[in-house]
């Protein structure tokens, strides 16, 4: 199968997901307890008030008819709008995304090569000092609690030492690296452990595999084998679960966004779910969905590239 | 190329990238940047009255009046004003101001303005203005207002929140639009950026009418949920100010150096509301029995750590004709347990409802134990604001801790809200009503003589203090702390910043 039609018959796969999913979170959203206009108008309003807003943004209509209206809307391209700031929600997400894609990517920058060049380092001495050195690290590292990790940096390294801001995204390239680096650093400190132990253990099966011994009965170098033979085929499974890590920080950068007070699709969905903000969650868990299967299709597409024997 | 390579590479880079970043220091910041967990959520100051936006209309729009930094009321928009013998007529002269966009602001508008709080179907909070019998432009510089009968708090409610001017042509031109993104604005300042869920960013209105003000290049209204961000914020120099830091924090913060915590007045209560419509704190006993069962100086020390003042009346402190003299509920458990055996309380669980607000599980938590000391069980149920708001209104929770405030200093919209069965929001949803209380709260609002106004809201807070419409428990100051940066920056007790009195020092 060629791969744009491989890719076709993804993107078609999407479509039911897509459609369960926007059923699940409208039921989810809209059945939940709570109202949002009432959080809107503020503790004083009046009862009159609140009923006039709710039946102006057609809050009061059967649920069918909201659900219907919300998808005639949704295949027109149209996420609706946010109910607190009666803006689009598709502006109101577009604003958000960036910082959450920085991050990420930051956190990948510096999480990859930090996680290969451990991960490499304690194979190769499998058993020894800096392997034990390196797994000690991994199990602190995976034990600490982001939030609290979070709020520690925050307070040394930008309270104490002020050596960078503890919140916002800032102007500019350079001043996004500043900004979002104890956020990445701190997300890189749970990340950095889970792909180390994975391609650590890959690493170590993989340079027992009879075609490694093989290779070396031929004499070749221990180097040249390793970063010729080994590394290849063991680093398929940890590229795998980084596209998963990369899926679920999406979603679950919500943390450091809070914390660090980062402008993000966590800071938004936090704000809108406790707005009771419908149109803004519904748009959101969508944009997750979207993304997960994005980087999903990168991950495989990756795959193909590093070994031929996988198909799409 | 070597993988151990590339990775080395990788990282070399990464670690040279960030090196030159670790400096400390920021560029000359010219804006004043102050921390609040409430959120802006409308820039149209008709159609909310949620607190984060009270703290944003009063920057960006001017009322007829305004109050001094001592609370006393002052010309605002009006220069002055003349109210009748009789006291149903007041003509206000407005001075010669403009909208941002340096447009005059005329009589026509100020109408406007009023009658959509008062009359618009969607106005959040027209009970200030519900007095108001009509409004007219006499001339394009007078106004004159009307009022159903004579109401002493009519001024002072003139210069609530949302009776800030807005501009007639412009909202009838462009409709709820000319709210969402650039407003003309008539207060201190204009919208320079609006992001939704993150900021607002203040500008300099060029137009405002009191010249020379304000004294600052700007500001940026920065929306921080979570507490202790925003102290690092405030530790870290990376806000100018900043609402709400946690009392347990509150001695530390006023020992560092270069961060102030004044404790300023504030018209917050903290208080237990308690469901007069269902079993068993329908019976008056029972919530006296509920009231002298609390140590309230002690709640107030735990909570507060001493900053709070034990509250002795069902109205907030800082308000006017606060009773201070009144002793309050006593703590009295041997008295409570009595009232609750002539009550014929059954010992029956009550549900507490408490929001999701950092101080109200420790509040809860205290009385719990109190209330269990002298026998009423009790169960703590903790849901979101959004869900709080929903069932407190329908009557299905027995006591709820929470707090509230009033938008100014009068205590007649605090009656109103808070002590009044018949004002519309059935005494904070507790469904006390006291025919002599609500006939109070409209004999005290027709006063016009301080001296007998006093008096009757005495009674007021006499009657529903021990009636127990609610249990009062503490006044707190407001915890804002601030940078040594920026001067004359401070919080009136109704939520208003002195913004535009604030000055950067360099």
């Amino acid at each position: 199968m060629s791969l744009f039609s491989a890719l076709g018959q993804r993107l078609l796969q999407l479509i039911p997901v897509l459609i369960g999913i926007s059923v699940v979170s409208f039921l989810l959203v809209q059945l939940s307890p709570g109202d949002p206009v009432r959080l809107l108008l503020g503790d004083r309003a009046t009862a009159e008030a609140v009923a006039q807003v709710r039946e102006r943004y057609g809050l009061d209509e059967p649920l069918l008819q909201q659900y219907f209206t919300y998808v005639g809307n949704l295949i027109q391209g149209d996420l609706g709008r946010s109910i607190r700031f009666q803006l689009p929600v598709g502006d109101l997400i577009l604003d958000f995304l960036p910082a959450t894609l920085f991050l990420i990517a930051y956190v990948v920058v510096i999480s990859v090569p930090a996680a290969v060049l451990l991960a490499v380092a304690a194979a190769r001495s499998q058993g020894g000092l800096v392997d034990q050195a390196i797994r000690l690290f991994a199990v602190v590292g995976m034990t600490f609690p982001v939030f609290w990790l979070a709020l520690m940096m925050s307070r040394f390294f930008g309270v104490e030492l002020g050596w960078f801001p503890v919140s916002g995204y800032g102007e500019g390239f350079v001043d996004h690296l500043h900004h979002l680096f104890l956020p990445a650093v701190s997300t890189s400190a749970w990340l950095i452990p889970l792909l180390l132990r994975n391609l650590r253990a890959a690493l170590i099966e993989e340079m027992q595999a009879d075609h490694v011994t093989a290779s070396r009965s031929k004499g070749l170098g221990e180097t040249y084998i390793f970063r010729r033979h080994v590394l290849p085929n063991s680093v398929l499974p940890t590229l795998n679960l980084l596209g998963l890590m990369i899926s679920f920080l999406i979603g679950g950068s919500v943390v450091v966004e809070i914390v660090y007070a980062v402008p993000g699709l966590g800071s938004l969905m936090v704000g809108s779910v406790v707005g009771r903000d419908y149109y803004v969650i519904q748009g959101l868990t969508l944009v997750y969905a979207l993304a997960t299967v994005v980087v999903t299709l990168t991950v495989d597409i990756l795959s193909t590239l590093i070994d031929p024997r996988v198909k799409l | 190329m070597n993988w151990h390579r590339i990775a080395a590479v990788g990282l070399a880079t990464a670690l040279a990238l960030s090196a030159p970043w670790i400096v400390p220091g920021a560029a000359a910041q010219e804006s004043i940047r102050i921390g609040s967990p409430y959120r802006t959520t409308t820039l149209d100051p008709m159609r909310s009255a949620a607190a984060g936006n009270i703290e944003t209309f009063g920057q960006l729009y001017s009322r007829l009046l305004r109050r001094n930094a001592q609370g006393e009321l002052e010309p605002g928009l009006a220069e002055s004003w003349e109210v009748s013998p009789d006291g149903t007529t007041v003509t206000l002269k407005l001075r010669d101001a403009k909208f941002s966009d340096g447009s005059p602001i005329t009589a026509d508008d100020v109408v406007f303005s009023l009658l959509r709080v008062r009359d618009d179907k969607e106005s959040a909070y027209p009970a200030p203005l519900q007095q108001l019998k009509d409004a007219k432009a006499q001339d394009p510089k007078t106004v004159v207002l009307t009022l159903e009968h004579p109401f002493a708090p009519f001024l002072g409610n003139l210069e609530v929140f949302n009776a800030g001017i807005v501009s007639k042509a412009d909202v009838e031109k462009r409709g709820a639009d000319a709210f969402t993104k650039d407003p003309l604005t008539s207060g201190p300042y204009a919208v320079s950026e609006w992001r939704p869920n993150d900021r607002l960013v203040l500008k300099p209105n060029p137009n405002y009418w009191r010249e020379g003000y304000p004294k600052n290049a700007g500001a940026e209204l920065i929306e921080v949920p979570d507490q202790n961000t925003r102290v690092s914020m405030m530790l870290s120099g990376e806000l100018d100010a900043a609402r709400e830091m946690p009392w347990s924090q509150v001695a530390e913060l006023q020992g560092r150096e270069g961060l102030s915590l004044p404790l300023e007045p504030s018209t917050v209560i903290y208080m237990t509301l308690l469901n007069g419509k269902k079993p068993p704190f329908d019976n008056v006993k029972v919530r006296q029995a509920a009231a002298h069962a609390l140590d309230v100086a002690a709640i107030t020390q735990a909570m507060s750590f001493g900053n709070a003042k034990p509250a002795n009346t069902t109205i907030p402190g800082a308000l006017e004709f606060h009773a201070a003299d009144l002793p309050g509920v006593a703590y009295d458990p041997e008295k409570a347990k009595a009232l609750l055996a002539e009550a014929g309380y059954n010992g029956e669980e009550v549900t507490m409802l408490i929001s999701d607000i950092a101080d109200l599980d420790k509040l809860a938590a205290l009385i719990q134990a109190q209330w269990q000391a002298v026998g009423i069980p009790s169960k703590i149920e903790k849901v979101d604001r959004g869900v709080w708001w929903e069932r407190v209104p329908g009557a299905d929770y027995h006591a709820a801790p929470s707090w509230w405030y009033n938008e100014t200093l009068d205590p007649d919209l605090a009656v109103r809200w808070a002590l009044c069965g018949t004002c519309g929001t059935e005494s904070f949803y507790t469904f006390y009503s006291n025919p002599k209380v609500n006939e109070l709260t409209e004999a005290a609002a027709a006063e016009l003589d301080p001296a007998k106004r006093r008096e009757l809201y005495r009674q007021i807070q006499e009657i529903t203090t021990n009636e127990v419409a609610q249990i009062p428990l503490y006044y707190p100051p407001f915890t804002n702390a601030y940078g040594a940066r920026v001067e004359g920056l401070s919080m009136s007790p109704a939520l208003q910043w002195s913004l535009e009195d604030a000055s950067v020092k360099n």
